[in-house]
Order: C-alpha cells, then structure tokens, then sequence
C-alpha cells in the first residue's frame, strides 16, 4: 500500500527553479557595497558577575569601525517575544553561555575576530545552576528578581484522588525528554543596511517580521516605520528563528557605522547563543479499570528554562493542554512548572511541548494495555473522544473526528506478518504505533490577527500579499495555489507577496501550524470583494454586464466565450485609475469557552503512526525500517509540501527518539557542532515512509485545511520507543534510547547470550 | 581585507565552471569561503564548516569535496564545478528530478545534495540502496526528512535507465 497524496497537477512550486539552481539568495547570501563584518562576543561563563568591560584596545586594531556594548544601546536594552527579558548586552551579570557582552563592525572578518579577542572582560564566576532542581531549591540564588520559577500552568477536573482508589490498575512513570537543536541548515544571519534619514532595512530570517520591527524599534529608539524588515527565504527555522537573534547587533552596528553590516552566525555561535527544545522531566500517574476505561490521570511536568523566558510559558501552557491528548478521562490534575537555569536557553521548537508530553501519555497507554493484556489500539479506541466531545482541557473545539479517523487509519495498517530472521538472530523486530493531537494557532487569551490583501498591481499582475514568511515549509506553494483555485486566473497573472513589512499587511506569525489556514480564511473573505471590485471596473471600461463577467486565464472573460478575455489584467491596470485593492483583517478562530486555560486551542490536527523498527541485539542500535503516517488536518493543499512537511517532522522526532540530545555539562554544550550532535541523515530513515492524508472534515466545517508544520512530529516518538519494546521488551523512559541500556536490557534478559550461542 | 594576517597572498587560479579566473586570497582560506565572498557563488553553502553537513559539496576536479575543508592553496589549478555551473543552458536532470519529486523545502542543503547526486550518477549510473545511502550519507537535511531526495534520485534513475 502506498502514501495517498499525488502532486494533482504538475505545478512546480514558485520558488523551485531558483533552489534548485542556487541562484536563489538567502538574506545571509546578500552582500552590499561597504559592507561592514560583525561578530557578537558572547560569555565565558554560564553565571557570573561582570566586573569590567574594556574595549579600547579592540576599538585600536585596524580595520575594525564600531565596537558596542551596552552603553551604546539608545533605548530598552531588552528583547523577548512576550517578556523581554533577555538583555541586548549583559550589563552587570551573565546567565547562559549564549549572553552577548560587546559586538563589533569591521571591514573583515579577521579584523573582527582578532577585536573580539581584545575585548577585555572580567568576571567573577557564580555558582552554576544546571537543572530545575539544583534551581528550586530554597537556597539556590535567584537568577531574574522574581525567583527561579519562569511559569507555572495546571488543569484540574474531578477528582484525582479518589478516583485512584477505583482503578484496577495504575502505571507511574517518569519520562525524560533532553533538549534539541533546531539543525536549520542555515545558521542565523542577514545583513542590515542604514537609511540615510536615521531608518534602517532589516534582510534576516525571522517567523514574525512585524514582531522584529516592534522589538527592533524598543531597542533602537525609532519608530517602527522607520524599519523595514524583510525576513525570507529562510534556510529552515523550525521555531528557532522566531526570537531575535542577531538582528539587535546588526542593526545597532549599522546605525552606529552607518554602513551595512552582515552578520552570518558560524554553527558553533549558533549552538551556543540559539534556543533549543526544552528537556522536561515528566511524572504521569494513570489508572484504568478493569474494561480498560481511563479513570484518572495525574501529571507533573518540570521543564528547563535556560536563562531567560522567551516563549516557554506558552511553551508550558501547550504541554499541560495536550497532557491527556484525545483521550476522555473523567479525572485529570496536571501541573506543570518552568525553571529558569544557567543552561541554554529553551523556546519555540517545532511541536511546542506536544512532543514531549505524548511521548509520556502514549507511553502511559501501551504500558496499561500491557498490563489489561488489551489491544494497544482496543484501549485507545475505547478511551478516544468522539466528533463533539470537548478538547483536552475542557474546551470546546471545532467539531473533529480526526482522532478515531487516524486511530482507524494506523490500525488497518497492522498486519504485522513480520518473522524473526534465522539468519540475522541478532536482529530484534518490533512494531509500535501511536496517536496523537497538535493545537493550531496561538490559542486561547492571546492576541492572534491574521489578514491578506489582493491588489490588481500597475502592472496588471494580481498581486497576493502576506505578512508571512517562507522558511522552507513550502507557504509559497500553498499561497499560489489557493489563489489560483479560488480565483481561477492563471499562474502568470499573479505575484506572490510576503516577508516585507513595507508591503504586506499584518497577517500574524509564520508559527503554531496557522499560515495554510490563514491563506485559506484570508482568501475565502479576499475573493468575492475583490472579484466584484473587479466587474464593476471592466463593466464600466467595457459597457458591458458585470453579472456576466468571470476571472480567468489572463483576464476578466464573458461566461460562456471561450475566445479569450473581454479585459486583459494588464489591460485592466493601465485603463483603470482606482486603486483596485482589498485588504481583510481577522482573529484565528478560538473557543468559545468562556474560562479555558490560557493558551487552549480551538482547531486540532492529528497524526496516527505505524513505525517498524530493528534492534540490534550487539550494538543497541535503532534502526527504523517502516513509518507510515495517518494524518487528519483537513484537504491536501500543496501534496509535495504537505508529505515534506509530514515526512521531514517525522524524521526530526526520529532523530530526537533516536540520537539528539544537546547535552549540557556544567552550563556548557558538550556538542557544537554536526561531529558530535547527530542529526538523522539518509543511512538513518527508512527508504520508504507513507503518508495518508485524510482529508475529510466534519460536516459543516467552515475553518478549512489546517496547517501540517507540526502534526508530523508529534506521535512518531511513542511509535519508536513501542516498537522497540515489541522487539525487546524494555520499556523506554528516556530519550534519546540509548543503547547502553538496552544492550543490558537484553543481556539481563539473555537474548544476547542466546544469539552469541546460536551463532 | 585587512593586512591584519595576512600579508602573504596568494595568486589563486582556478577553472570555475569553465571560466579560468585568478584571484589573491590567504592560502589557506576555505574555498567554500572563497566561492561565496569573492566570486558571489553562493549556491555553496556553509553550515558546519568542518566537512559534516554537505551544504558546501562542490565538484574539484571531478571529485565531490566538501568545499569548506579544501583551502586555498589545494585548489590551484583545478578546476571547480559549483550548482551554479550545473545548469548553464538547461537544468541538469538531477535538478529537474529535485524540483519535480519535491527533493527541497528551504533549499538551503539542496545545492549540495544535487552535487552530491549528480556525482554519484556520474559514477554509478544503477546505484543500489546501500549506494544511494553512501553516496548521500554526508550531506544533512533537516526539512525533507529524504524522503523527496529519495524520490528524486529514483525518478532519475527511471528516466534514465529503465
Ligand atoms: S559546510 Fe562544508 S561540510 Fe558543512
Ligand atoms: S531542504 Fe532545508 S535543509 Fe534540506
């Protein structure tokens, strides 16, 4: 059986050429004249005091323009999607081994390296605090003025307590999950150019131009008009790159020389200074009675913070709403807590603490089959909320059959005919499946404008606009052919506009799963305006009826002729003197429920995974021969970039089950750079992945294809760590699976002696 | 550049692409480096800059190096092919199969693995699996999961050969 989704027609996606030829230029590509070199100095030390900075001998060597430290900041020294906490330039103390202290301009990089090196700093090292607990603890020292707790979120219903004493059995467990780098193939950078009247353009990747701007214009001191930011294509964010970065050094150099700057992170500053994925420390207590009915779910989460907060409390909010997934269960306490420490920094990561906390509850769910000696797929089914149930925390959502429909989907998938090979003995077969649920959108009690605009440009090009940035997840594709279907003119006749605040409107973040949906409900509400605006201008042109008018190939055609256009667009454009422009403005759809936590979702996605795995009984090694996916997030938009997107997410938890984990010792990265953190690369994934989209939405749904940047990533986790307990029946706690413990796992339980005898 | 280290320069000549060109630089500044910031080649990219990503494979001689490990000096006289050199009058096939079986998302490893696949069709025009996993295993895609790559190389594969 193979994937469903076909490329319907054979467009090639608007940006393809120009990739695949590597004319394309990234924002870390551009090069302008006079352009300046920078180079951020960041700390020595996790925690410490700073006790002087001293930068006249860096300001001495040749060819070096600007250097900066805080003192040079004109306004707030401080950045933060929300709280902006994080400092520009460490004033007093460093927290992380990220903190910027100075940054330089120079005419090379050499120049800048060898003032880096001059930059004088003294410090007086703080006791390092590595973990959530060495940070809770009472006399641990305070990192931020408000103590060591970033956040804290919880969702209670019923009674926990007393529904523990009803339960036949009941599993605790406590699951570890390690912290993740991005991997964006192109590490942080973009170049910033001066204006001559005291602006500046901005070219650096971001999810959020609009926020740069905003945050940009705190720290700089200008009004927000008088930035420009244009933020892609991207070489990959995945979440990583929706925080500043680099852009505050860049743009204080550029103002402060007056030349362009370009700042182009290597992958060791990026490692170091960017945020990860936060490891959490997860205790789930379930219990279940004897028909396998889930009775009660309690759930502890800490997470690690890293030094400032960044998006983490939203973060934190999204773990604790997904902590019971699509599962119905009558009593549920969860709590969940952020720790600010001296490692490095965490934030938006792809899955937002979906990843981590299914991994837990799907763990949950297979090992209380084990013990009901129940179908793994049997208990899930019989636990499984229906079309109209509430959400996870109680909430009204949008009407969704999505996880029975992918639970169905993954259990037609089982016919696991799989034999051990007498000639491989030492190689250990499984297979494991999983669901799981993913919120889109920002959610409940958070500010979440989308909007678009379709202009006929002077040209006679219909111009589509987002605030929207392409990071590679392929919006482009979507954006072309949304318009295309919806109008129904050709691809020629239109331009495709996103990622440059001077020219687009706000349409929100390039984030949570929303910009699909976002294009959809933008078009939906863009098309008949904009269409009638259209026949009212080529009626009056051409005297002619507008009723009887349609869009289509290259211009505005009479229904039923089939000659060609009454009106070219370009046509239309040079005779008309209006402004033929609309432009729409909304809120991403939230529930209706008037006291959902913050941060409940509204629109949910799901995935279903079947993954077959070998283990090898002499090296510990995972090997994932097999996934299929089973995804539920309404009509296919873009086929070649909705299996990217599910497949590449499925890969990037596979190398988070398998091999990631950005490890920290004392406050500092063991691995900075690709020799030691292994990201999956082709030996690692099967040669055959599936993916089935199901695209059918329930009756009535008027909210239209949901985004599929994160669905993919979430369920295949708990897949692999099942199958590797159908092959080994070591149940695993802690990622990534390490082979250690499972060479002794399988020794204790003489498989391994087993196959040396045989062989 | 500045006189800070580098007083010895180079006279670098190389073939880039069929063009002959020369050029002063440190003799031992990484040719990834060089193809980008002199010659404004930058379809090659860096990401690792220690041989461990592939976004920098280019073709030296023939030979797919990591461009970021090669300086300066272990160039001279060779000649170079970078993607930009891949599709002068047409794309190559390889690029045509990339953009047809959707072997790219962000684009940004792309040049290097086209490099990496032209490469190996060049010298193995019937690669097996484990073939394909060697030819490829040095280059990383964090979007794609392969799996556009994967369909890539076999559509070239079925054009060419079956
Ligand atoms: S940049 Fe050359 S191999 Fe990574
Ligand atoms: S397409 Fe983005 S890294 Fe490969």
């Amino acid at each position: 059986m193979k994937g469903n989704i076909q490329e319907k027609e054979k467009r090639i996606r608007p940006d393809g050429v120009e990739k695949v030829t590597g004319k394309i230029k990234y924002l870390t590509d551009l090069s302008f004249p006079n352009m300046l070199v920078g180079k951020v100095l960041r700390s020595e030390y996790p925690h410490a005091k700073i006790l002087s900075i001293n930068t006249e001998k860096a300001k001495q060597i040749p060819g070096v323009h600007a250097v900066i430290t805080h003192e040079d900041i004109p306004a707030m020294n401080g950045f933060g999607l929300v709280t902006p906490d994080q400092p520009v330039f460490c004033v007093d103390r460093v927290r992380y081994i990220g903190d910027a202290i100075a940054a330089v301009a120079a005419e090379s990089l050499e120049s800048a390296e060898e003032a880096l090196r001059c930059i004088e700093v003294k410090y007086e090292p703080l006791e390092v605090l590595d973990s959530p607990e060495k940070a809770l603890h009472p006399d641990a020292i305070k990192l931020h003025p408000q103590g060591n707790i970033c956040h804290k979120a919880s969702y209670k219903k019923g009674n926990v307590e007393e529904a523990f004493k009803q339960c036949t059995y009941i599993i605790e467990e406590t699951y570890e999950l390690p912290r993740q780098m991005h991997g964006f193939i192109e590490t942080e950078g973009g170049v910033f150019v001066p204006d001559e009247d005291g602006g500046i353009t901005v070219f650096a990747g971001t999810q959020h131009g609009f926020k740069d701007r905003f945050q940009l214009s705190r720290i700089l001191g200008i009004p927000e008009t008088k930035i420009r930011v244009i933020s892609s294509p991207m070489g990959g964010s995945f979440g990583g790159k929706d925080e500043l970065n680099i852009q505050p050094y860049g743009s204080l150099l550029a103002l402060k020389t007056g030349r362009p700057v370009k700042i182009h992170n290597t992958r060791v500053e990026s490692v170091r200074a960017g945020i990860k994925r936060h490891p959490m420390k997860i205790t789930m207590k379930t219990g279940v009675d004897a028909n396998g009915k889930l009775l009660a779910h309690k759930v502890n989460i800490v997470a690690d913070k890293g030094a400032y907060t960044t998006l983490g409390p939203a973060v934190l909010d999204f773990a604790v709403e997904h902590a019971a997934g699509p599962y119905m269960i009558p009593n549920i306490d969860t709590e969940g807590v952020l720790v600010f420490t001296n490692n490095g920094m965490s934030g938006e990561f792809r899955g937002f603490g979906g990843n981590q906390v299914t991994f837990a509850l799907e763990g949950q769910l297979d090992r209380l089959a084990e013990r009901l000696q129940m179908d793994p797929i049997e208990l899930r089914r019989k636990n499984l909320r229906k079309e109209t149930d509430l959400g996870p925390v109680g909430q009204m959502i949008a009407p969704t059959d999505g996880a029975s429909l992918v639970l169905e989907g993954v259990s037609k998938l089982m016919n696991t005919n799989r034999k051990q090979q007498d000639e491989q003995p030492w190689i250990f077969k499984g297979t494991g499946i999983a669901i799981g649920m993913h919120g889109g959108g920002l959610g409940k009690g958070r500010i979440d404008h989308a909007g678009g605009r379709l202009s006929l440009a002077k040209d006679g090009k219909i111009e589509i606009s987002f605030g929207f940035e392409e990071c590679g997840q392929g919006l482009v594709a979507v954006i072309e052919n949304l318009t295309i279907s919806e109008l129904g003119c050709g691809k020629d006749d239109i331009r495709i506009v996103i990622s440059d605040t001077d020219r687009v409107p706000i349409s929100g973040s390039s984030t949570a799963s929303r910009s699909t949906n976002m294009v959809w409900q933008s078009l939906k509400r863009l098309k008949e305006p904009f269409m009638k605006m259209l026949y009212e201008e080529a009626a009056e042109l051409l005297k002619l009826p507008e009723d009887e008018m349609t869009l289509g190939v290259g211009g505005i055609w009479l229904k039923g002729r089939s000659d060609g256009p009454c009106i070219t667009y370009e046509e239309m454009a040079r005779k008309s003197e209006k402004e033929l422009s609309y432009t729409t403005n909304f809120h991403f759809p939230i529930t209706p429920t008037p006291d959902a936590i913050p941060g409940a979702h509204f629109l949910y996605t799901f995935g279903g995974i079947k993954v077959d795995v070998e283990v090898n009984g002499l090296t510990g090694k995972v090997i994932v021969t097999s996934i299929d996916h089973v995804i539920s997030a309404g009509p296919v938009v873009s086929p070649n970039g909705y299996v990217g997107q599910i497949e590449g997410g499925g890969v990037m938890s596979l190398g988070y089950t398998l091999l990631e984990e950005a490890k920290m010792i004392d406050g500092k990265y063991a691995s900075e750079n690709f020799d030691t953190y292994l990201m999956p690369n082709i030996v690692d994934v099967p040669f055959d992945t599936n993916v089935y989209a199901i695209e059918e939405l329930a009756e009535g749904d008027e909210y239209g294809p949901r985004g599929v940047g994160e669905i993919g990533t979430i369920a295949i986790i708990p897949a692999i760590a099942k199958a590797v307990h159908d092959a080994t029946g070591l149940w695993i706690n802690k990622l990534p699976i390490s082979p250690e413990e499972l060479l002794n796992h399988m020794e204790q339980k003489g498989m391994i002696p087993w196959v040396l005898n045989k062989m | 550049m500045s006189a800070l280290h580098y007083e010895n320069l180079m006279t670098l000549s190389v073939r880039i692409n069929d063009e002959k060109v020369e050029v002063k630089v440190p003799p031992t500044l990484s040719l990834a480096v060089i193809l980008r910031n002199y010659f404004q080649l930058t379809g090659t990219k860096i990401a690792c800059g220690i041989g461990r990503c592939g976004a920098c494979s280019i073709l030296l001689d023939d030979e797919l190096v990591n461009a970021c490990l090669v300086m300066a000096y272990q160039a001279n006289g060779k000649s170079i092919t970078t993607i930009e050199g891949l599709s002068k009058l047409s794309l190559d096939e390889v690029q045509e199969a990339f953009l047809k079986q959707g072997g790219y998302q962000c684009g940004y490893c792309t040049p290097g693995m086209i490099m990496a696949v032209k490469a190996m069709f060049d010298r193995n025009p019937h690669p097996q699996e484990s073939d394909i996993e060697e030819a490829l295993a040095g280059n990383l895609c964090r979007c794609t999961g392969y799996g556009g790559i994967l369909r890539a190389v076999k559509y070239v594969m079925n054009q060419k050969h079956y």
